[in-house]
């Protein structure tokens, strides 16, 4: 079999089915890149030390079981082999998995993954097929590679972190520090990419297995390509300047609601919303540039309306009206979310603890195969029998 | 044609618009897959003309999500051009649209329509609230898919309001977008079978909050921690010396907050060096004071300064960059992830290139720029299509090339 054909079961035929992918993992990047690959129908080990994972004691912890609700978002589907990379026999556990594996994810630093029998070399040496991607804050190659980097540090070291918060944040705090995004939002963009590059690797006409170096750092900057675009034309951008003209974060009785109309045709819709008011009318703003101008204007007319406003109303009139409007949202109403709940985002999954949840299983739906989240959450070693060579 | 890069010899039709979707085909195309961006004059493309909400007053001399693609006009309004667009998926892999709900099959040109020509197509569908689903017509865009996912809510000061996610959340979904594809095709290579795909980016926002849903769906009310966390003190961004200068700083156990406390230099009788801050438990109790201290120190020093001499310990440390910093970062030009590009004018600059190595197949990256409207049309129309110069110019006459 060649390393990048996979055996087809009657049993699952997600897209990945057949795959066997080992993950080491100590951050979320490499963990989601393996989440991913698991939903999609790949068997993902998690080579754990025998103490287990440090992602498994990831906040936020879930109150009561102080179980990682990181983790097991992170490793639902996921199969978990806890070895001594020291001791003999669990290397021989080791040493059958990738025999058997095409595509090995890797996050260790590097000075601690050169000795160890992970390494790209020590992986090569018993499976040449097998596909090597290391996944590393600031990637495998380059002066800072050895750098360490956590979530804030790479949203920042991305360049976005230093552009949040901007809009209606930014002008109620204008003193405070910059921002990041929620959860290891720098992470996730890196996971997609070692998982988008190691399929491109199993998919290259490459006989050899390949090294895939990854950078979370590279990744979240790709992400954000916009504002080093805008230093291109000349723009500098900073999160006080970064708001849009008109539009953008706005409070209602019952809760925060976000507006952004970019099409004239939105606008006209706005202005309808807003019951056509005396302010709306001057024949100068059906001009976008003059709109851009006057802005803050109007925004000010249009945060004094939306004071008094119920959202989920202001939002289900505005969507008739084409009008780009939509509610910020808890956890838990996307979770409840009548649209969510149609289209099947949410899949029974047991944690640890035994407790069954609905958890999200992929943001795409695959017609032809639909994904699910597999198992649910590893107990350490839970595939450990199972290894015995 | 690029011959080279792990992706070299596939082909993808690209309907999308905006970001979210010619993101993806982006990234494909920095991967090596060949993509030709079907466009119109009666329809151009945003960076094609002004965008005043954004502050740009003219059309963008460089548009990264559309550089690498190869430009076409195709005027789907008309019967023919879909017909043509049929032709063009007939000799592709994969067909990637960003269209509202319900548009392409309005065009014909939906799954049922394509795999028709193509019975092995790929076919992704991006949208803000996906293909099907009561919410399946909204319309949106980057700020309002964070908005919808729960991205947005969760993101922001822990006493302030939510806040705007930008261009990163359309590119999050081309990236999750990219990633579907792949997995479609290595499906296809095994058992010859195509895939629909349906993408919905503010599901790509509720993906970013994953553990904050299973928090939710375990009876916890997930928090907005900010710039904060639960499990490790000090973690913040902290004002350095300079003007709007900031570093980030994470010590994630009780070593580094002693390697901290000497290269602060800290007198004997110094409040941080106090027992009740030696252990991660006691710092995080009292970390509105620990935060406080630690900013007055670190503005002794400029932010870059301090994450060398951070990084030195082995603690994660990294200013907060701007643009400038990032294009003139050695570590970032050394690995490639930096590339210089032309712009329409004619002039240069920076551009993100690949965001990964590959051993044997080294990844193209941007090796071209962003395309004039229908540049490349000799290639699609003249070699793949094998149209002559009468019938281009009849379609063209009938602006159906437009």
């Amino acid at each position: 079999m060649s390393h990048s054909s996979p055996h087809h079961t009657a049993e699952d035929a997600r897209p990945l089915a057949g795959f066997l992918v080992l993950e080491r993992s100590r951050a979320p990047a490499a963990a989601y890149a393996g989440r991913l690959l698991a939903t999609l129908g790949a068997e993902v080990i998690l080579i754990e030390p025998r103490s287990g994972s440090v992602l498994r004691n990831a906040e936020p912890l879930i109150v009561g079981t102080n179980e990682s609700a990181l983790f097991a978002y992170l490793s639902a589907g996921k199969r978990s082999v806890a070895l001594d990379l020291d001791d003999k026999q669990d290397r021989a556990q080791l040493r059958h998995w990738i025999e058997r594996a095409q595509l090995v994810i890797d996050d260790t630093p590097l000075e601690e993954r050169a000795p160890s029998p992970i390494s790209e070399k020590a992986v090569a040496a018993v499976n040449p097929g097998a596909h090597f991607v290391s996944v590393l804050p600031f990637g495998a190659y380059g002066e800072q590679s050895s750098w360490r980097g956590e979530e804030i540090n790479l949203i920042h070291a991305s360049g976005e972190g230093y552009l949040l918060p901007n809009g209606y944040a930014r002008a109620l705090y204008p003193d405070r520090a910059p921002l990041r995004i929620y959860g290891p939002f720098a992470h996730y963009q890196a996971g997609c990419v070692a998982a988008l590059s190691a399929m491109a690797a199993l998919w290259s006409p490459c006989d050899e297995g390949q090294f895939v170096d990854v950078s979370v750092q590279d990744s979240a900057l790709l992400c954000g390509a916009f504002a080093l675009q805008r230093l291109g034309d000349g723009s500098l951008e900073h999160r006080e300047g970064r708001s849009f003209r008109y539009g953008g974060v706005f409070e209602t009785r019952t809760g925060f609601v976000q507006l952004l109309t970019l099409e004239d045709r939105q606008w006209h819709g706005l202005v309808t919303l807003l019951g056509n008011p005396g302010w709306s009318q001057d024949p100068a703003l059906n001009d976008g540039i003059t709109r851009s101008q006057r802005g803050d204007e109007i925004n000010q007319q249009i945060r004094l309306w939306m004071s008094d406003q119920d959202a989920d109303d202001i939002v289900a009139r505005a969507q008739q009206l084409n009008v780009p409007l939509a509610r910020y949202r808890t956890p838990f109403e996307v979770l409840s979310g009548e649209h969510e709940q149609s289209r099947g985002l949410f899949g029974p999954t047991q944690l640890q603890s035994g407790q069954m949840i609905p958890m999200l299983i992929a943001p795409y739906l695959f017609a032809e195969t639909p994904l699910h989240t597999g198992g649910g959450v590893p107990a350490l070693g839970s595939a450990n029998v199972e290894s015995t060579p | 044609m690029i011959s080279n890069g792990p992706l070299a010899g596939l082909r993808v039709a690209d309907f999308t618009i905006h970001a979210a979707g010619p993101f993806c085909t982006h990234v494909l195309s920095q991967l090596g897959a060949e993509c030709i961006k079907i466009e119109s004059r009666a329809r151009p493309d945003a960076f094609r003309k002004p965008h005043a909400v954004y502050g740009r007053l003219t059309a963008a001399t460089f548009d990264q999500v559309s550089a690498n693609k190869r430009s076409i006009r195709l005027n789907l309004k008309q019967t023919e051009a879909v017909a043509i667009a049929k032709r063009i998926v007939a000799l592709s892999d994969v067909a990637a649209e960003s269209f509202r709900a319900g548009v392409m099959q309005r065009l014909g040109l939906d799954f049922a329509a394509l795999s028709a020509v193509k019975p092995d197509l790929i076919m992704l569908s991006l949208s803000s609230c996906g293909q099907q689903g009561p919410d399946s017509h909204f319309a949106g865009y980057a700020p309002l898919f964070g908005a919808w996912g729960g991205l947005g809510y969760q993101s922001g000061y822990s006493d302030g309001p939510p806040i705007e996610m930008r261009h990163v959340m359309d590119h999050s979904t081309g990236y999750h977008a990219a990633v579907a594809i792949m997995a479609a095709l290595l499906r296809r290579r095994a058992t010859g079978s195509g895939q629909y795909i349906d993408l919905a980016a503010r599901e790509v926002s509720s993906a970013m909050i994953g553990a904050a849903l299973v928090q939710a769906a375990a009876g916890d009310t997930p928090q907005r921690p900010g710039n904060g966390s639960a499990q490790y003190a000090p973690h913040g961004v902290y004002r350095t010396q300079g003007d709007d200068q900031w570093l980030s700083l994470v010590i994630q156990n009780d070593a580094q907050w002693r390697e901290l406390l000497d290269l602060l230099s800290l007198p004997a009788d110094h409040r941080l060096r106090e027992v009740d801050f030696s252990e991660v438990a006691g710092r995080l109790q009292q970390a509105a004071e620990l935060d406080q201290a630690l900013e007055l120190l670190l503005q002794s020093r400029p932010a870059d300064d301090w994450a060398t001499r951070l990084q030195a310990r082995g603690i994660p440390a990294y200013p907060s960059v701007n643009m400038q910093a990032i294009a003139e970062n050695q570590h970032l030009q050394q690995r490639g992830s930096l590339t210089r590009v032309n712009e329409l004018s004619g002039g240069e600059r920076w551009a993100v290139g690949a965001p990964v190595r590959f051993s044997q197949t080294p990844a193209p990256g941007v090796y071209c720029t962003t395309p004039d409207l229908g540049e490349a049309e000799d290639y699609v129309y003249g070699e793949l299509l094998g149209m002559s110069s009468e019938t281009r110019q009849d379609l063209e006459a009938r602006e159906v090339i437009y």
